[in-house]
């Protein structure tokens, strides 16, 4: 079979005995690649799948590639999955997912593979230096307590890499190798680019739940703790160099449908419309959430990327840190910060540091002002209940900043009970209230409120409910913001709302096509069957497209497009759809509704790891802030407006805030999730009748063989 | 924007200066898309002229009404909260009511500032 988009082999890395082999990716290739990809290896080569923390010997972590990395697809080439049992969840770190951009997954399919399988656990620290075909494992002690930064500069330097911006040809066999290394002599290829290294940093090494594998200066797996598990298994960094090629089975038909792309979806560069309702469509514009520093930058992007959401600074701070690692510290900042170019600066300078420590500052998004609560309230500090000697009236500095990720990435100070869990953090403090009054958002799974309430944006908390973490997929997010934004800037709406729920319907294959209800969050449809699909659709177009595919979640799905007359997004298209991109690179046939199928498959095999990990749907719940309190109106935005129907039928963007969840409700809801899914309604767990009309059946037998498979109907 | 407001006296440029205590702070999110609404709060004048310095990448969420008795009440600025109520009474939208109240603040900051430093 040809391999078109694949290398067609797998790099297994034994860390205990410190040996590297080949697999097959042949047998995997019903997966996709990425996320389905990697479950099914972890389901293969995970011996214990009971784990409930990352950082077990038994944990499998895969680094996994696409058939569409390193190719031309828009917004799709650079993106690289991780997944394993995570770290620091609650009340289990489930077998979940993270990605990264930047150009790693791109290298790894140039050095000849299509992922990495990470088993064991080394004896001492090691880093693994792969060129093509040649996998070295290098004593990594020298590189041990060092930052990100450091260690891929020491590495870059290890390898004899020649640095600055001119391009040389570096002969592979002439750089640095190991003296055991039995492959010297072979031939070897040459390139003029550098390595793309992923490492940990003081965070991963200190196996803290906080910590984030790190590539270049800021693309971060952050989410999963994934730090803590290369950590755990002491790999401090993989160093990747290929010189090879992907072959896409139809260069004509992929070159055709990225000029359709540009030339019919993109917004014209002669007249932009800076404004427009796309996600595809935007001109490259770096999402750092504070003012550019500088007007002296370059756009910044992963392989491939049609419009670049990162960029460098000739000020050398902030470089390629984008979203929210350059807001963790904004509410904070402008506390202490005199004008906004101070404000600006301690927020990059703060985004570098959490880059520097391999630290996932989501946590910090809500986390931060229940430490800043507690420590106002008089309960954390200096000879306080929860001792800390952080200087706290500080905070808001960039050397309060330092000092905070210093003590969570070293498991000092507050970091000392941190590391395991937030959650777990506040409940050793006797802080559970906190859970209650909503002091601590930590909405689902031990993890932070993302910024997209799930009492207002249901899809999101649902879906991240339903799954193993938060979500963080921006499918429909966009309405949120296009249409709140709208109203505060009281502008004309780009499209009304029927419009645009309609517009939406045309695309939600399989579930919900033609159906606009399922955008329907109103009171009177947010526990409905209709929402129950909405959040299938999301899950499932998600784990194959996002997460295997690796379409990047911030460009896809592009459902409306207000740069085309009839507003019509790429997603689903004929001419330029998701499924048309992955056929002409991989030779498959696929339709828009095979990959949502193919999705479908990969989130039932996540399940049925959740089941064995423990999980029944009586610990599917939300924090009780969700179900006690209301989500505080007008208080931190003035309104959260979205499409909902009105008693007369009629839709209207309506504010969702001011609202709570009723929790028998949401267990109705469930109910009605877990019967579409052909799950077992009474325990979450897959039915065997489910998993047989997937070809699943090995699945079910496992379940079976644990006492966990669902029961069927009668 | 003309502002009009009389100069205050030095007890009161010093209440526009300074910081409130956490209990009295007034919550104050931000919209930054794609991460949402990020919350947040406002502890002075000088922190809220930053809260609401226009830019280009996210808004300011605010609830102006209780800003404007936030301001009267608890910083003791009546006729600062009687120009933001104005404001919000004659709103045309939210957007446009948050610049004009980073005018109006920020020029009442500039007279603090001046009062302050003259009786140095």
């Amino acid at each position: 079979m040809a391999n078109h988009g694949y290398t067609g082999k797998i790099l297994r890395l034994d860390m205990t005995h410190r040996k590297a082999t080949a697999i097959e990716t042949a047998p995997y290739r019903r997966w996709g690649g990425g996320h389905g990809m990697g479950a099914s290896l972890f389901w293969d080569f995970c011996k214990d799948k009971t784990i409930t923390d990352g950082r077990h010997p038994a944990n499998v972590c895969c680094v996994m590639t696409s058939p569409l990395c390193g190719t031309i697809v828009p917004s799709a080439g650079g993106r690289c999955e991780v997944v394993g049992v995570g770290v620091g969840q609650y009340p289990i770190s489930w077998f979940t997912r993270s990605s990264f951009g930047g150009r790693f997954s791109t290298m790894l399919k140039y050095a000849g593979w299509d992922g990495i399988v990470i088993e064991g656990r080394a004896d001492s620290p090691v880093w693994i230096d792969i060129r093509d075909g040649h996998v070295i494992f290098h004593d990594a002690e020298n590189l041990w307590g060092k930052d990100t930064w450091a260690t891929q500069l020491d590495i870059r330097k290890l390898l004899r890499i020649k640095g600055g911006t001119k391009t040389h040809w570096q002969d592979l066999q002439a750089l640095a190798l190991s003296e055991k290394d039995e492959s010297r002599g072979e031939d070897f290829g040459r390139t003029t680019q550098k390595p793309a290294i992923l490492c940990i940093g003081p965070a991963g090494e200190n196996q803290t739940c906080h910590a984030a594998l790190i590539h270049d200066a800021g693309n971060g797996a952050g989410q999963g703790g994934f730090g803590a598990v290369w950590g755990s298994k002491n790999l401090k960094a993989i160093s990747v160099l290929g010189t090879g090629g992907i072959k896409a089975h139809d260069p004509k038909a992929l070159l055709q449908a990225r000029m359709i792309t540009k030339e019919k979806y993109v917004t014209s560069w002669e007249t932009p419309d800076f404004g427009a309702w796309t996600r595809l469509g935007r001109l490259p514009n770096p999402i750092i959430q504070v003012p550019p520093p500088t007007s002296e930058r370059r756009p910044q992007s992963c392989q491939g990327c049609i419009n670049g959401c990162r960029a460098r600074y000739n000020v050398g701070y902030g470089n390629e840190s984008a979203c929210q690692e350059t807001s963790w510290y904004g509410p904070f900042v402008r506390k202490v910060a005199k004008t906004s170019a101070e404000n600006t600066e301690i927020n990059l300078k703060a985004a570098d540091i959490v880059q520097r420590y391999g630290f996932n500052s989501f946590v910090f998004q809500t986390g931060l002002h229940w430490l800043e609560h507690l420590y106002e309230d008089g309960v954390l500090g200096p000879g306080r209940k929860i001792p800390s000697h952080l200087p706290w009236e500080t905070i808001g500095t960039l050397d309060f900043a330092e000092k905070l990720v210093q003590a969570l990435s070293t498991r000092t100070d507050i970091g000392a009970d941190m590391a395991d869990g937030w959650v777990q953090a506040a409940l050793k403090w006797g802080r559970e209230e906190d859970l209650h009054t909503g002091a601590l958002q930590f909405s689902y799974w031990g993890v932070p409120e993302h910024g997209y309430d799930p009492r207002a944006e249901l899809e999101w908390g649902y879906g991240s409910l339903m799954g193993d973490r938060d979500t963080n997929t921006h499918c429909f997010n966009y309405i949120f913001t296009n249409v709140s934004a709208a109203f505060a800037f009281g502008k004309p709406l780009r499209i009304r709302a029927e419009e645009l729920v309609n517009l939406h319907a045309k695309k939600l294959s399989p579930y919900a096509k033609g159906r606009p209800e399922v955008l329907d969050y109103s009171d009177a449809n947010m526990y409905s069957e209709a929402v129950a699909q909405i959040v299938r659709w999301q899950q499932h177009y998600c784990r194959f497209y996002k997460n295997s595919a690796l379409y990047c979640d911030l460009k896809w799905p592009d459902f409306i497009n207000t740069n085309l007359p009839d507003l019509e997004g790429a997603t689903a298209s004929p001419d330029a759809g998701e499924h048309v991109f992955w056929n002409a690179v991989t030779g498959d046939t696929l339709t828009f509704e095979d990959g949502i199928e193919i999705g479908r498959r990969i989130w039932n095999l996540d399940n049925a790891i959740w089941v064995l990990q423990g999980r029944h749907r009586d610990m599917v719940h939300f924090a009780p802030y969700i179900y006690k309190t209301k989500y505080n109106k007008g208080e931190l935005f003035p309104f959260y407006m979205w499409p909902c129907r009105d008693d007369k039928g009629q839709w209207r963007y309506t504010d969702l805030m001011g609202r709570s969840m009723d929790k028998d409700k949401f267990e109705e809801w469930k109910t009605t999730f877990y019967r579409l899914e052909g799950w077992d309604t009474k325990t979450g767990w897959p039915k065997r009748s489910t998993l047989e009309k997937m070809d699943m059946g090995f699945v079910a037998d496992a379940l079976q063989a644990a006492g966990r498979l669902g029961e069927e109907e009668s | 924007m003309s502002c009009q407001l009389s100069l205050p006296d030095e007890g009161l440029s010093r209440k526009i200066l300074g910081r409130v205590s956490y209990k009295d702070r007034l919550p104050a999110g931000r919209l930054k898309p794609p991460v949402g609404i990020i919350p947040g709060d406002v502890r002075s004048l000088p922190e809220l002229d930053q809260f609401l310095s226009p830019d280009a990448a996210s808004l300011p969420g605010i609830n102006l009404k209780a800003l404007s008795e936030w301001i009267g009440g608890v910083i003791g600025d009546r006729e600062l909260a009687d120009s933001v109520q104005k404001i919000v009474n004659a709103s045309v939208s939210y957007v446009d009511d948050c610049v004009k109240i980073y005018e109006v603040v920020g020029y009442r900051l500039d007279q603090a500032r001046k009062i302050v430093k003259e009786t140095m």
